[in-house]
């Protein structure tokens, strides 16, 4: 059971990644990269969301309508997603205010859906909240490693300080979501050539 | 239990619904004081930034109370003006009752409709009046607004900050992250003798020997022509207030200083004495010298 565990904890974050093995949340990691501070609160709210909501359809699971499961879950993953907001508006504000866009955008991230039915729905309470938590910050990483990349290269700043000498030209193109595409690619090699049962023939 | 017929399918989705709605409206209610007390600690740290008090990184690290008390400590009046540039309105400025006008959705309508309560924040900074008024539009995405600070006779700005719901971080949210483009406001001039175009963000960049005219941002080209668009609106509304304001000042001088002092003396009088003994005809022998 302990083993268990800990492989719902730890697949997620390298052998089985969200975004680079099973190819989800790609839209969201091309969109919020640009800079390391968005992808840092971005990577902690899709954690805690995806972390309750599945948690909460795998408590509801053995009473959901088969036919109507998708829209229950996208209520729940909604609920989850605008609490978030709420309480981030009223206690962390400015966050809140750096965020707004994310914020709205983790209801359709596949992860947080992907898990849901993938694993919530077939499994209990607590193994399901851990394997949302740890896809969600699976997610996290390769999204904070791509925005390390894009926001060093495209602006030579680092959370927005300055480490790049100033004689340095930024690059437009990192800025841009076709480079996010590429570094993404490359960190898919990298991965592949680590983990070579990956590799398709 | 058969989950699927059509009765439980049913009944089950219109529960949960209900259930996912009365927890919202719960978490709307309890969080809803705080978030406006945040809101409007937000917005008086963005109209002290404009008009230079602290920088908005500065105010971020203070606390709601912290920031009220230095927009209490610092602000002379607050008032509402109507289309023509007279004051309608007091605004309570005591920190335990700070009034704002900041339903600047509403008055954007009622610009359009013609008869508006603009709001005009006069703060006093080391002995000199400065005046923020709000400017609002839509952006991309959503609303953009921001705050302009004018020094004491309103022919100059002195500082702006502006702000936006959801425009694309990184391109759009520029007007709001990249400190160059509010910077570039210092110094520039409303055009009055444009009321229908009075201020302008450029794309290609403004001629430099133009004061009523900003660079626009690179890839936030929908965004900067709409919040172009809002200042045009929202200077148009209050050049008749700017404009008293300009002409007060000259006669002003004109009376109580040699002409050399002019430039070096501080109006430190109240802008009511101004509104009353200044009238329309004076205006274009007032502007002659203004400009001359």
């Amino acid at each position: 059971m302990n083993e268990e565990l800990k492989k719902t904890l730890l697949n997620p974050i390298f052998k089985g990644n969200p975004i680079t093995v099973l190819v989800l949340g790609i839209c969201s990691s091309l969109a919020v990269t640009v800079q390391l501070k968005g992808a840092c609160v971005m990577a902690l709210s899709v954690i805690i969301v995806c972390g309750l909501s599945s948690l909460v359809v795998s408590l509801l699971r053995n009473s959901i309508p088969n036919r109507v499961r998708i829209i229950v879950q996208l209520v729940v993953v909604a609920l989850m997603v605008i609490l978030v907001d709420q309480v981030l508006k009223a206690y962390a504000y400015a966050v809140d205010k750096q965020l707004s866009v994310y914020i709205g955008l983790i209801i359709t991230n596949c992860i947080v859906m992907g898990r849901i039915e993938a694993f919530a729905l077939g499994n209990k309470p607590i193994p399901s909240m851990l394997d949302g938590l740890a896809n969600g910050a699976g997610y996290g990483l390769i999204l904070i490693i791509v925005a390390f990349f894009r926001e060093l290269l495209g602006s030579g700043t680092l959370f927005g300080l300055r480490v790049l000498p100033a004689s340095y030209v930024p690059n437009n193109l990192v800025i841009l979501p076709p480079m996010a595409l590429i570094i993404l690619g490359c960190i898919v090699w990298v991965q592949r050539s680590i983990q070579k049962d990956l590799q398709e023939k | 239990m058969n989950t699927n017929n059509n009765v439980y399918t049913i009944v089950y989705t219109t529960v949960i619904v209900v259930i996912a709605a009365a927890i919202l409206a719960l978490a709307a209610m309890a969080l809803k004081p705080r978030q406006q007390a945040n809101i409007k600690a937000e917005t008086i740290s963005q109209m002290l930034t404009a008009a230079g008090f602290s920088s908005k990184e500065d105010l971020a690290k203070f606390g709601n109370e912290q920031i009220l008390a230095l927009y209490s400590d610092n602000i002379k009046t607050a008032f509402l003006i109507d289309k023509d540039g007279n004051k309608t309105d007091e605004l309570e400025t005591e920190v335990s009752s700070i009034e704002l006008q900041d339903n600047l959705k509403l008055e954007n309508k009622n610009i359009a409709a013609g008869n508006p309560a603009l709001p005009v924040y006069v703060f006093e900074k080391d002995g000199a009046e400065i005046n923020v008024i709000p400017c609002y539009g839509a952006g991309l995405w959503g609303p953009v607004w921001g705050y302009i600070a004018f020094n004491a006779d309103c022919t100059e700005i002195v500082g702006a900050y502006f702000d936006h719901e959801g425009e694309t971080p990184g391109l759009g949210a520029k007007i709001k992250d990249e400190a160059w483009f509010r910077e570039q406001f210092k110094g520039k001039t409303v055009d009055f003798e444009h009321p229908e175009n009075p201020f302008g963000i450029i794309k290609g960049g403004a001629p430099a020997d133009d004061r009523s005219k900003v660079d626009a941002i690179t890839g936030a080209t929908m965004t900067c022509n709409g919040l172009d668009a809002a200042l045009d609106t929202w200077l148009a509304a209050y050049i008749p207030f700017l404009q008293k304001k300009a002409a007060a000042a000259v006669e002003e001088d004109c009376c109580c200083c040699d002409g050399d002092e002019c430039a070096d003396c501080d109006h430190d009088h109240d802008h009511d004495h101004g509104h009353d003994h200044n009238h329309s005809h004076d205006h274009n022998h007032q502007h002659n010298h203004q400009e001359g």
